[in-house]
């Protein structure tokens, strides 16, 4: 802005003060002229390139600052973080294999197909620390590719929560219909439920599994249908996995909302249920579990998880570590660059 | 280098074309552009009769430029459109993604696809129909056409070929026409040729004695003939044709032609007949296509997209083999045991791979940044509209114009000119003459300093005092002098009183120039062909001999203070020859007696001429002229040295009858004129010499200097002459006396025998040999120079005979090694065409981009043919400015246009491309990523709609703040600073160096992103145990990559604006509000569920917000740990600048368009202590003198036959062999 232009804003300003109380035309009409000057002021500095703008010199100095900043906050953050992970117990069991008698070992496909063959299984561990209830139940499989895209986008969720419905099924392949008739849940990822399950037993007497409020809220009541009852479900030659108790909706299959929740990544958990009592160090926990699920033919495994949790989740010192190192490493080139910066002198 | 090949038919057709023409008249004929091969038929025309002429349907002369019309808009358009690699491959895109292969839906590549085409065509409309209107205002010109005897008023496009009509004083004539009368004595018409050659001297047209009298619309409208004349052709200075009037046949030559695009001068006005109208006129014919150009950054880009596309195709490549090798019947939960689809069917594995490409095409898509384009459009487009065209700094107060960027492609191109070719006329200079300096009898007077002289003194470092003008001073146009010691009689005084007499007279009679008004000195007007006369006898009167009026043979001139002080007494002097001027006599005398009978010669010309012819003894003299003339020189003024003898009446008498014997001989009457001038043109005596100024447009020294420093070499491309070219060159700094100069000259005696021997082939092959053996010798001394340290600066001076044989493809290559070398080039003679030639050789030849800058339509071919063509507006030529890409009013502010407008384009232009190729790589590798951990199968890691609106929303506006608003160092830093510009001639910021660094942090950052958040969410998040699934670990991706790529973008920013925070941060919340819109509504619509209810969810843990901290910061720390080391160590050159300025307060550009414009307010007065000055010493004295038209010019008057000078080299030369044998009577 030029002088003269100062002048005039000022101008504008003292006049604005100089009438007041001014009536409302007036003051509207300054309102007006102030608002427009200054617009017409942005829009010069506009065109000629002149806005204000800082002009950030990225100095030696500048850098060291960000470094070291960096470094005082992430440093704290990430022990906070590696002390939640920590405060999680957590006890993970591979059943897989144990669980297949050892004649069928050779063959654990065919052990696991033939329905003749009694499935149950059971495992012991020793609590290693106090876990404090709620603990929670996952099942965890590996190299099963839940994101498969033909996985992924065989499902209706049209279906799911309105019921039957001849249209909107074709998405569903290769599993639609059965006999001529639509499969209420359609599609692979509901024909593959998972369907091993888990019974808890200390000192004789049975751990009681919560398996309410295992699935997200907002899928139970947006996406899964309340008046929507699994039908012809399982009835094929082939079947995937697990059945579905067809009196009962769907929003209230709360297996079948967890499963159809699709992980991100071939190696995943899933909620079975939580154990709303508090373990003690060297409880000894026995699982009665039926090994439905065939994960042979593909060569995954099984797992069985207890886990706490903290504030932060599940027992993951990833992103704690993570911190920790960011920070450290930024202190460690914060000095650096300060070494560099007195030693030698640029230019 | 096809261009070559253009070029070398369109000379072989020439030459072909130009043979037949020999027949007629053995002349070269020199064009514009191309020449078409013409119909072989004759045009016949009725004149003023349109029934007759309407069987033959010849074209209306309306003109049109448009690209499109109304209903070739759509189809051309999309054309045009879809010839974009990008936009043809999104189009594919798009196609595939409808098919089942597709794991997006078609909406994701559609709706940017569609924004980006509409934003294209839309602009390209609005560019249209800007042009459309200026045709409109051009066709609805008025013009006066006879109809039933009337002078009728009718818009151009309305005139047709036969219309009769008349055209007043400064009119441009509407269409090329046929010369009838004239309301000047004899049929004859001046006219100004500006618009086609560049050349402001008056030309001459001459209508047939026969058609003088049809000057009012009652005879007009009786006249009935029939011209039958060539087709329309583009042969600028050639026609053949006849008029036949009452079955008597008169032959018509391009001296009765007034070409379109030409403008009537000194005449009141002028009838002709249309000959060629609209597009058919010769002016439109020279008028080539114009080149849609595409600047070199963004031809980069196209590399730099196919290497995308090269990676695309890798990254398929490596997908779609995996998905071949996943693809196996042991996953049963993929239901591929029964009929499967060919995609997944493992048992065709290899129709899987290929199928998977497919799919994985549309799924990487996003790698091409499909808004790349149209989001430099727009930037480029608010560039040249906000901020070239409204740039006060390169506003015009005087002629109120503003810049004017014609095009928006080429904004960057201007950050990496290398070589900038000028016109001279109208660009470097004014075409103003000002009488300056002279020096009589030893003594310099005059007190000005030329803006050379001064910049010589401020960069050795003196002060230059300032002289305040004195208060007699005078100032007119054309006389630029003070010097109280000559003014007002104070000659009278001086020592050598007499010699200032004889140095008077000498410039009061020894002239051409004829006196038209009033004659009074004040409103007296000096008609003269060249501006150097009227400057002289302007000067004249001044001093108090006032040349007031010429008959054939007489001059009054009204003398003040002769006899003492005061008196003022009229004086007729008796002329009795005039020994006229031509190149190679380079000078010219009068002979004249006085009043009282004293005979004498005046003689003035270049002081090599003049120094021969001088009488022995007076070396004082002699020796310190040429010091002043040497002074004069180097300061950049045109010289003329004056000279006069006392006659003898005896030796004259003798010497007349020779005159008079070789003025009436009919063969080689020049030849034997210049013999017989010999003879009386010697023995001299030395009065002094004038120094005229070539005003030099406000700036162009400073302006030319800082360019230079900026790394950009200049060439002056001329139509002038050697020694005005190289005296320009001098002025304007371009050469100086310790330069090295390498002149290459047809004009040497050895060239000038075998043209006298008159045989074409010959000549040829002896130039060609002579221009051989010339470019060699240079090139081998310039090469010695080259290699030893400390050389001097190397020039080069070429003449437009030998370009054109230096330009034949054998020696092309030696020339262009040769120009290379040298810092500066002065082409002189040069034809429009051969501009054009010299353009490219540079462009194409040298791969380098360059600049051209004209104001005339002489510079249009040179304009069009390179990279960037600028336009001198403001003056009445429109040519130049309508070829060009930007147009603007001075030479000096090319300035702003390059070193900080261009500079700054360039660097922002190379920001927004770059950080495009960085922010879609990112995006895209975190899906590649992604793809390996899903069986290669191409699921989508990303929403539909996140994926189509990472480019058109989530990262758009940002990118477009920073192509407009980022500015590394202030504007005046710029110009302070020139030495930046080098940066963007070695295309600093878009090297492969450069794309590769990007790339590198994107693929780091692309796997922080995948791996961090992938890897911290495989456990339960939040105490409630439950676990994510894939749409929120993408959903928690996606945001990490909108959040960092916005940072990034700070990260580049060298200012960051209110508008930078606005639109970064409207950035990262346009995100959070489209997934809280979109993530908390169910439409009834067909849509999968996935993201509903996702990103409350991720709010509701602290993971989101622990794993927002980190990921960015994570990502980042790469980047700005580089951006840390690499300023630290290797800096570029701005950011040293800016670190020297780091504490200054931001520059308003106010203050420093104030300190231009106090640097260069033309009334400044120009008086500084000439005395400070150091002596430099030169060979160069500064001759030039301007006379295209000048024989003829005044012979006419006298009633003498000259032959009509040409506007070209070539063809004066083949008229002057070939006299027409029919002198016009004249009185």
């Amino acid at each position: 802005m030029t002088d003269t232009d100062r002048g005039t804003q000022r101008d504008r300003n003292s006049a604005f003060y100089l009438f007041s109380p001014p009536s409302n035309q007036i003051f509207l009409s300054l309102i007006f002229c102030w608002s427009c000057y200054g617009c017409c002021v942005a829009f010069y500095l506009f065109t000629q390139q002149n806005l204000p703008a800082c002009k950030p010199v990225l100095t030696p100095e500048w850098v060291f600052m960000t470094f070291l900043f960096i470094g005082f906050i992430f440093i704290p953050v990430g022990l906070v973080t590696l002390r939640a992970s920590h405060s999680v117990v957590e006890i993970v069991e591979r059943y897989d294999i144990g669980c297949v008698p050892e004649p069928f070992r050779i063959n654990k496909v065919s052990y696991i197909q033939d329905d003749s063959i009694p499935k149950n299984c059971s495992l012991s561990f020793k609590v290693p620390k106090y876990m404090k209830a709620p603990i929670y139940i996952y099942y965890q499989l590996d190299n099963y590719y839940q994101n498969h895209r033909r996985y992924v986008k065989s499902r209706s969720d049209k279906q799911l929560l309105h019921g039957q419905n001849q249209h909107g099924i074709s998405s569903c392949q290769p599993v639609e219909v059965n006999n001529d008739r639509p499969i209420i849940p359609c599609g692979l990822i509901a024909w593959s439920l998972f369907n091993d399950t888990f019974t808890f037993i200390r000192n004789r007497a049975e751990l009681k599994v919560n398996r309410k409020n295992i699935a997200w809220k907002s899928d139970r009541e947006h996406k899964f249908g309340k008046n929507v009852y699994p039908f012809n479900f399982q009835n094929g030659t082939l079947i995937g996995g697990g059945k579905l108790n067809p009196r009962i909706p769907l929003s209230d299959q709360e297996d079948l909302i967890v499963w159809m929740r699709t992980s991100a990544l071939p190696s995943f958990r899933k909620l079975y249920g939580r154990i709303e009592k508090d373990l003690d160090v060297d409880d000894v926990v026995v699982v009665h579990l039926m090994n439905n699920y065939n994960t042979y033919s593909f060569g995954g495994k099984k797992k069985l998880v207890l886990s706490t949790t903290s504030w932060l989740g599940g027992k993951n010192d990833f992103l704690g570590l993570a911190y920790v190192f960011i920070g450290s490493s930024s202190v460690t080139i914060a000095v650096v660059f300060t070494l560099l910066h007195l030693l030698s002198h640029r230019h | 280098m096809s261009g070559w090949d253009n070029i070398r038919s369109s000379t072989r057709s020439q030459q072909g074309r130009s043979h037949s023409l020999n027949q007629r008249e053995p002349s070269r004929t020199v064009t514009l552009g191309r020449v078409q091969p013409q119909a072989p038929a004759f045009r016949t025309i009725y004149c003023n009769d349109r029934d007759a002429n309407f069987a033959h349907r010849y074209r209306g002369n309306s003109v049109s430029t448009t690209k499109y019309n109304f209903f070739t808009f759509l189809p051309k358009g999309l054309y045009e459109q879809f010839r974009r690699v990008a936009n043809l491959y999104f189009l594919m895109v798009s196609i595939l993604s409808a098919t089942p292969y597709s794991p997006v839906h078609p909406v994701t590549n559609v709706v940017p696809l569609s924004l980006v085409l509409l934003v294209s065509l839309i602009k390209e409309a609005f560019e249209d129909w800007k042009r459309f209107q200026n045709d409109m205002a051009i066709n609805s010109t008025p013009v006066d056409v006879l109809q039933d005897q009337r002078w009728e008023s009718i818009p151009w496009k309305k005139l047709q070929v036969g219309d009769i009509i008349r055209v007043k004083q400064d009119g441009f004539f509407p269409a090329d026409m046929l010369l009838l009368a004239s309301t000047n004595a004899d049929g004859v018409c001046y006219i100004e040729t500006a618009n086609l050659d560049g050349e402001t001297n008056l030309k001459i047209r001459k209508a047939l004695e026969r058609t003088w009298d049809y000057v009012t619309p009652e005879k007009a409208c009786e006249f009935k003939g029939e011209v039958q004349c060539e087709q329309p052709n583009n042969s600028l200075y050639t026609f053949t044709g006849n008029l036949v009037i009452d079955n008597q046949t008169l032959p018509l030559s391009p001296n009765q032609i007034l070409l379109r695009g030409c403008s009537l001068k000194n005449t009141e006005f002028v009838v002709g007949v249309v000959i060629f109208t609209g597009h058919e006129t010769k002016v439109m014919m020279n008028s080539m296509n114009v080149p849609s150009k595409r600047s070199t950054l963004e031809r980069k880009l196209d590399k730099l997209i196919l290497t995308l596309f090269g990676t695309l195709f890798t990254m398929c490549l490596i997908g779609a083999i995996g998905s071949g090798v996943f693809i196996d019947r042991k996953y049963y939960f993929l239901g591929l045991s029964k009929s499967v689809e060919d995609q997944f069917n493992p048992n065709r594995r290899f129709l899987v791979v290929l199928l998977t490409m497919l799919t994985l095409l549309t799924l990487y898509s996003t790698i091409i940044p499909i808004s790349l384009y149209v989001s430099i459009e727009m930037v480029k487009f608010i560039q040249s509209t906000q901020f070239i065209n409204k740039d006060l700094n390169m506003y015009h107060a005087e002629t109120d114009t503003p810049a004017l960027a014609r095009t928006s492609n080429l904004n960057e191109e201007l950050g990496q000119v290398e070589y900038i070719f000028s016109d001279k006329t109208g660009t470097l200079t004014r075409n103003l003459m000002e009488f300056f300096k002279c020096t009589i009898g030893g003594e310099i007077y005059g007190t000005g300093m030329t803006e050379i002289e001064r910049g010589v003194a401020e960069r050795k470092g003196i002060k230059v005092q300032e002289v305040p003008t004195s208060i007699n001073s005078v100032r007119e146009k054309g006389f630029n002098f003070d010097d109280v010691r000559l003014m007002r009689g104070a000659w009278r005084n001086e020592p050598n009183p007499d010699a200032c007499k004889e140095f008077f007279r000498c410039l009061a009679i020894c002239h051409t120039v004829l006196p038209e008004g009033d004659e009074s000195p004040e409103k007296i007007k000096y008609q003269a062909a060249s501006p150097d006369e009227a400057a002289l006898v302007l000067a004249a009167k001044h001093f108090g001999f006032f040349f007031y009026r010429r008959t054939p043979t007489m001059i009054y001139v009204r003398e003040s203070h002769v006899e003492r002080m005061g008196k003022i007494q009229d004086v007729s002097y008796e002329i009795l020859n005039v020994l006229e001027f031509n190149s190679t006599r380079k000078r010219q005398s009068v002979v004249c007696r006085y009043p009282d009978g004293r005979l004498v010669l005046y003689c003035k010309g270049a002081d090599t001429v003049i120094y021969e012819r001088l009488v022995g003894g007076s070396d004082d003299l002699k020796k310190v002229t040429r010091e002043h003339l040497e002074k004069f020189g180097s300061a950049g003024l045109r010289t003329l040295c004056l000279a006069y003898k006392d006659l003898a009446p005896d030796v004259y008498e003798s010497w007349n009858e020779k005159f008079i014997q070789a003025k009436s001989s009919l063969r080689d009457r020049e030849r034997k004129l210049d013999e017989v001038a010999e003879l009386i043109e010697k023995d001299l005596i030395l009065i002094g010499a004038t120094a005229i100024e070539d005003k030099l447009q406000e700036g162009v020294p400073d302006c030319i200097e800082t360019l230079s420093r900026a790394g950009i070499k200049m060439w002056v491309l001329t139509g002038d002459k050697m020694e005005t070219a190289i005296n320009i060159a001098y002025a304007c700094n371009l050469l100086n006396n310790e330069m090295k100069q390498f002149i290459i000259s047809s004009e040497t005696d050895a060239i000038r025998e075998v043209e006298e021997r008159g045989d074409q082939v010959e000549i040829a092959r002896f130039i060609k040999e002579e221009v051989k053996k010339q470019l060699k010798k240079c090139l081998d001394e310039a090469q010695q120079y080259f290699h030893s340290v400390s050389g001097p600066k190397l020039a080069l001076i070429i003449d437009g005979k030998c370009l054109m044989y230096a330009l034949d493809p054998s020696l092309r290559i030696m020339l262009l090694n040769l120009s290379l070398n040298c810092s500066s080039v002065v082409c002189c003679r040069v034809s429009p065409l051969q501009k054009a030639q010299v353009t490219s050789l540079v462009k194409k030849g040298a791969r380098k981009i360059t600049l051209s800058i004209g104001d005339g339509a002489n510079d249009v071919s040179m304009i069009q043919a390179a990279h960037i063509g600028v336009g001198i507006s403001g003056l009445e030529g429109m040519q130049a400015v309508m070829a060009s890409d930007f147009a603007i009013a001075q030479f000096r502010f090319l300035k702003d246009l390059l070193l900080v407008h261009g500079r700054w384009s360039y660097i922002r232009l190379c920001k927004v491309v770059t950080y495009f190729f960085y922010k879609n790589l990112t995006f895209t590798l975190t899906q590649f990523w992604f793809t390996f951990y899903t069986g290669f199968s191409g699921q989508r890691f990303y929403d539909d709609w996140f994926q189509s609106l990472y480019n058109v929303i989530f990262t758009a506006l940002p990118v477009i703040i920073v192509g407009l608003f980022d500015k590394d160092v202030s504007s005046s830093l710029s110009k302070r600073y020139p030495e930046l510009y080098k940066e963007g001639i070695k295309n600093m910021f878009f090297k492969w160096r450069v794309v590769a660094i990007w790339a590198f942090f994107a693929v780091y950052q692309s796997l922080v992103f995948y791996y961090f958040v992938t890897v911290s969410s495989s456990t339960s998040q939040g105490s409630s145990g439950k676990m994510f699934g894939l749409w929120d670990v993408s959903t928690m991706a996606f945001t990490c990559v909108v959040v960092t790529v916005n940072l990034r973008l700070i990260m580049i920013c060298n200012s960051i604006t209110r508008w930078h925070y606005i639109s970064v941060g409207g950035s990262i919340v346009a995100w959070f509000l489209f997934i809280f819109l979109y993530s908390g509504i169910m439409t009834p619509y067909d849509r999968q569920e996935n993201i509903f209810w996702v990103i409350y969810v991720l709010m509701s843990t602290f993971y989101f917000y622990i794993t927002l901290l980190l990921v960015p910061v994570a990502a980042l720390l790469g980047d700005f740990l580089y951006l840390g080391v690499q300023r630290w160590f290797f800096p570029y050159d701005y950011q040293i600048v800016q670190e020297i300025h780091k504490d200054e307060a931001d520059d308003s550009g106010r203050t420093d368009l104030l300190g231009i414009d106090n640097q260069l307010t033309p009334d400044e007065a120009r008086s500084y202590a000439l005395s400070q000055l150091p002596r430099e010493l030169s060979k160069h004295t500064g001759f030039a003198f301007d006379s295209p038209g000048y024989e003829s010019f005044f012979a006419s008057q006298l009633g003498v036959y000259a032959p009509q000078k040409a506007w070209d080299v070539a063809r004066r030369a083949s008229m002057r062999s070939k006299p027409k044998p029919k002198p016009n009577k004249i009185n």
